[in-house]
């Protein structure tokens, strides 16, 4: 899914109207505390359910009142029922009109872009904020597919057939008491129906959340997955690190040392001298700015930023006075200040030592290059177009159309290296130009990289004078770059977009823009299947013209675009009197808030450190002062159930990345059929919460269905992690594996229960279940329960457990490469699980990893 | 840079296994240490670098003056000390690559990037003539003796300490890797002038390398010290007449 649904929602709304994502101005209406009959049927009333469904829950609740609570596993006596809230709604009249919906609700449906048809419906009397998914717009391209992606509260009303026909079909509520209590109170969750032989393109996923505090969360998830379909989804609460801005690019800020030099609030860089970690109770801040959707702050209550304040009607006499201003008495439409990096060093003359590897040894050769504004073109046009083939040729592609900058590069190209490239046509479509040189092909791979996810400048590039850089940006337009113009009913829409898959280019190519005074958004693209996400600078408003002809636009005419529309597009430029959100002066751009949420925290840790001079940094592109951390969700009892049906020759995958707080109990009940030839993984990671019970298991059903569960367990100080999976094999030849790893630390226990059943009608089964636990330390424990009911004799069966402990000779030797001993055992947890976060898409495994850092060091959590 | 060894006794679980010990080192220096099995070549290794379970109970470790006897492993690397292990662990799911990036990060001993630093390894890794795969690969996990031995010496080559202690560096390497690691070390020394203690039981590495001084080590103590003519006496004559 990309980010351009919102994009669209800036420009469409007023930016002052459109965002207010603010959970601190939702008040909740208390419910009573505790679950009676009464209050189950409350629940189904407020959400106009049909009677079916209310049965159901009242069945729920009568076998959840009758079962005692388990007496194997954790520890549950301290759960006392009575305590919890059962459904949470927000404040509001309860109407059916849009005009009466709460405003912070109907910003919610703003900020996530939910369809206004869609708003009007979820606004109705069953309006839900907490309790109730609000979940992230249907995707236009499942609609075509025929995917019903949905929360399971509008499931029941809009697709009541497939919901009772497999509604607790696989998970009835008999099978265990919380699998019961989610029956009698469920609310949100996740629908997914994939029709036959639909293949997703993309994994899903829909973030859950827990606002009030000490409001359970009972969701239920239903997938189905038809014939020959195949879906990955994946449920995931987690924390992202806060990037700080050094003078050698963005970092983390758990990775900031004492003599690293940051980029501080006056654009200047200073020297950090001290660093800290500290954990933090009390109120944690999230903030969001306009101007890139991909950031987010979070800071202590008392953090300072710099702010310019300034009321909505005066801001376009602009006077940008700056002050410092804590994340407590911000206000939404504050502008903060991203400073601008002005520092300049610029070269007519550079000298690039070139190492090339000659037949019996290496050949170091000095490139002298005249490094004018007309060379920074070449550079922006092999960002863009180019690649290196072999260390031994430089190569361009470019549309056949695009002779002026066929021509353009090869001259230039000719200039630099004193060579004439190669231009020949590729297909009907596309001409390349190929330069043989290795010194080129070196030169550009080691300044600017070779693949096209890791294109970068390098800093003397980045330090470069402005109208050079100018040139790098319109090389790179040429080449990756387009204009947007679109008619809608509420205006026009028109844009200038750079697209580049590194990350770190599309960040610097709005950092060169800013140096030119142009202020560029940067989006993310998430794209369907195994590709790239996609980095998007886009340029708008009052920043077009000056971008036009930064670019050469009017003289220029990009490749596919027709005479009438480019002649439309040359008109409307320099018509109409258009403003941008962004303000860009000397040494800031600001930009204005979009949303500050905050919430109560306990004992997270949060990071700051000092710098010289100025005590202030950049993080997450903006003037800072003191400390931001990472936040855990705050709650006490999650107890969820999803059920799942792959049939025949379908694939469904379920990945679950599980942090909640450490005060969390996680109870959830996940179940799967597999029919014929069908597919079933159960990918299940948990690192947070106090006590996490959890067996993801898998009914065998069809002949030749396949089963896995891949879990991973952290039980840190005071966890217990009790996972595992469980597989009842009914149909012969089918298979299943079981791999479990699990790491426990300190006080923490982490305890495998892996079940596998065969039954009399089963022949030629195949099974495999492999536990690994690693101890951290002495203290820490951890149980492994096989529990094995075979009934066949020609079942093969293979079990393997092993339990390690880190030793003093892997830290010792770790340590003696000048590792610190935290980060040496972090290093070991993560090789342990290398194989299982492998499994994981890209940033789930890097997120993962690095939660996984957080949770083993010392003096953290 | 200068590491003094001064009178160093160390225990291991309340056994003495170096009683006693005297060595300096200096920049530049090549210092090889000889001795039978079990007389604390090793322990000596493990407690200079700071071993937790090594402890130095008398003497002083000194580098350039400072004592460091109770610095951890890590702050000892970053003063420049290194130490090639004997026997490298495995540790399965740690890339090599990642892991020495790490390693040099923590260090800030070089301000390469990263791909700076992917060339170098590669370089390196070929004058070593390590397969180019392996170092992709988990650390030392299923390597054999020599090229474990041999990712050793490119992790120093790398993080490039002043003073480095190489704990048997030619066992378990077949003769043409013997002569490939011992021109790697003195092309290490002559290119950052780097002080080295090369612990070794066999005079083949010495065939390539010019040792300032040679140690003879027995029960804890260093007893002999001279040139290079203390090898072939001992060759001849072994350790129990020699000495």
């Amino acid at each position: 899914m990309s980010n351009e649904g919102l994009e669209e929602i800036v420009e469409k709304l007023d930016y002052n109207e459109a965002y207010g994502f603010s959970e601190k101005n939702v008040q909740y209406e208390d419910f009573e505390k505790g679950l009676s009959e009464s209050v189950v049927r409350k629940i189904s009333e407020l959400k106009g359910e049909p009677e079916w469904m209310l049965q159901k829950r009242l069945t729920g609740y009568k076998i959840f009142e009758s079962k005692p609570m388990p007496t194997w596993g954790a520890d549950l006596s301290k759960i006392d029922f009575s305590d919890f809230y059962y459904y949470v709604k927000p404040k509001g009249k309860e109407s059916n009109k849009w005009e009466d919906v709460p405003e912070d609700i109907k910003n919610t449906f703003d900020k996530l872009g939910v369809p206004e048809a869609e708003r009007r419906f979820f606004s109705g009397a069953e309006a839900q904020f907490d309790s109730g998914v609000v979940y992230s717009h249907i995707n236009e391209e499942l609609d075509k597919l025929g995917i019903i992606f949905t929360d399971t509260d509008n499931a029941v009303k809009k697709y009541p057939e497939l919901m009772q026909k497999y509604f607790g079909t696989i998970i009835p509520p008999t099978d265990n008491k919380f699998a019961a209590l989610n029956t009698a109170t469920w609310s949100g969750g996740t629908f997914i129906y994939v029709p036959k032989g639909v293949k997703v393109p993309m994994p899903l996923n829909a973030y859950f959340r827990i606002n009030a505090q000490k409001s359970g969360q009972f969701e239920r998830t239903l997938i189905i997955a038809d014939e020959g379909a195949d879906v990955t989804y994946i449920e995931g609460c987690f924390v992202a690190g806060t990037r700080i801005t050094t003078s050698n690019g963005p970092a983390r800020i758990e990775d900031i040392k004492v003599g690293d030099t940051v980029l501080t609030h006056d654009g200047t860089c200073k020297r950090v001298y001290h660093t800290q970690v500290r954990p933090h109770t009390g109120e944690m801040y999230t903030i969001r700015y306009f101007g890139d959707s991909t950031r987010e702050i979070k800071a202590t209550d008392e953090h300072p930023f710099l702010i310019s304040k300034r009321a909505k009607s005066e801001y376009k006499n602009a006077d940008w006075k700056t002050e410092w201003i804590q994340a407590k008495d911000l206000k939404k439409y504050d502008y903060v200040a991203m400073p601008i990096d002005r520092q300049v060093v610029s070269n007519e003359r550079k000298t690039f030592a070139i190492i090339a590897k000659r037949s019996g040894g290496s050949v170091k050769t000095d490139l002298e290059l005249h490094t004018d504004k007309d060379f920074f073109r070449l550079v922006g046009y092999y960002l863009s177009e180019g690649s290196v083939m072999s260390g031994h040729h430089v190569s361009f592609t470019f549309n056949k159309n695009e002779t002026e900058l066929v021509q353009d590069t090869a001259s230039l190209l000719e200039r630099y290296f004193g060579k004439k490239p190669i231009i020949q046509k590729e297909d009907k479509n596309g001409i390349s130009i190929m330069l043989c040189s290795t010194i080129a092909a070196r030169f550009f791979t080691e300044q600017f990289g070779r693949g096209a996810g890791v294109k970068s400048l390098p800093k003397w590039a980045m330090l470069e004078d402005p109208v050079k850089q100018a040139e790098i940006i319109k090389g790179f337009w040429r080449g990756d770059g387009s204009f947007m113009y679109k008619q809608y009913s509420w205006g026009t829409k028109r844009m200038f977009r750079m697209n580049t898959i590194s990350e770190r280019l599309a960040e610097q190519l709005r950092d060169m823009l800013l140096r030119c005074n142009i202020f560029g958004s940067v989006n993310k693209a998430v794209r369907p299947g195994n590709r790239h996400t996609m980095h998007v600078v886009y340029v708008g408003g009052e920043y077009l013209q000056e971008f036009a002809s930064l670019v050469g636009f009017k003289t220029l005419v990009k490749a596919g675009t027709s005479r009438y529309e480019y002649l439309q597009m040359l008109n409307m430029l320099g018509e109409q009197k258009l403003v941008s959100y962004a303000k860009i002066t000397d040494k800031y751009a600001f930009v204005p808030i979009k949303s500050i949420e905050h919430e109560q925290v306990t004992n997270v840790p949060v990071y700051n450190f000092s710098v010289e001079e100025n005590e202030s940094y950049v993080a997450e592109n903006v003037a800072v002062h003191n400390c931001t951390a990472p936040v855990y969700a705050v709650d006490s009892l999650h107890s969820a159930v999803v059920e799942m049906v792959a049939m025949e020759g379908a694939h469904i995958r379920y990945v679950t990345i599980q942090n909640w707080s450490k005060n969390v109990y996680n109870l959830v009940t996940q179940r799967a059929h597999a029919e014929k030839d069908a597919r079933v993984e159960w990918i299940d990671a948990n690192i947070g919460s106090k006590v996490n019970m959890k067996y993801p298991s898998i009914f065998l059903r069809g002949d030749g269905a396949k089963g896995e569960v891949l879990s991973i367990a952290i039980a840190g100080e005071g966890q217990i992690q009790d996972s595992g999976g469980k597989i009842i094999h009914i149909a012969p030849n089918t298979t299943s594996k079981i791999i479990s790893k699990s790491v426990s630390k300190g006080s923490g226990v982490s305890t495998f229960r892996g079940q596998i059943r065969v039954t009399k009608s089963a022949a030629n089964v195949k099974s495999h279940v492999s536990c690994d636990a690693l101890l951290l330390d002495s203290d820490a424990k951890t149980n492994t329960f096989p529990y094995n009911n075979i009934e066949r004799n020609d079942a093969m069966i293979s079990h393997e457990a092993k339990v390690g402990k880190i030793s003093n000779d892997e830290i010792f030797y770790l340590m003696s490469r000048g590792i610190s001993e935290d980060d040496a055992v972090a290093m070991i947890v993560l090789g342990f699980l290398d194989d299982l976060t492998k499994v994981l898409p890209m940033e789930y495994s890097l997120e993962l990893k690095r939660l996984i850092k957080l949770d083993t060091s010392k003096g953290v959590g | 840079m200068r590491l003094e060894i001064k009178d160093v006794c160390i225990e291991i679980g309340g056994k003495k296994v170096v009683n006693g010990t005297d060595l300096n080192v200096n920049s530049g220096e090549l210092h090889v240490l000889m001795g039978p099995n079990g007389c604390g070549k090793s322990s000596l290794a493990k407690g200079v670098m700071g071993h937790p379970d090594y402890r130095i109970k008398s003497g002083k470790v000194l580098v350039d003056g400072k004592e460091i006897n109770e610095l951890p492993a890590n702050e000892r690397a970053k003063l420049g000390l290194f130490l090639q292990f004997q026997e490298p662990v495995e540790i399965e799911g740690l890339g090599i690559l990642n892991f020495l990036n790490a390693a040099r990060n923590s260090m800030k001993r070089d301000t390469k990037s990263v791909r700076e630093f992917m060339n170098e390894v590669k370089e390196r890794s070929s004058g070593l003539k390590l397969k180019e795969e392996l170092v992709g690969r988990s650390l030392n996990t299923g390597f054999s003796g020599g090229e474990k031995k041999k990712v050793e010496i490119l992790q120093m080559q790398i993080l490039k300490p002043g003073i480095a202690i190489l704990d048997e560096p030619d066992s378990g390497l077949d003769i043409d890797a013997v002569k490939i690691v011992a021109e790697n070390i003195s092309k290490f020394m002559k290119e950052t002038g780097a002080g080295i203690i090369l612990i070794t039981h066999y005079s083949r590495i010495l065939q390539y390398l010019e040792p300032d001084q040679i140690h003879i080590m027995k029960d804890g103590k260093v007893i002999m010290e001279g040139g290079k003519e203390l090898v072939q006496k001992i060759e001849k004559e072994g350790y129990e007449n020699g000495v």
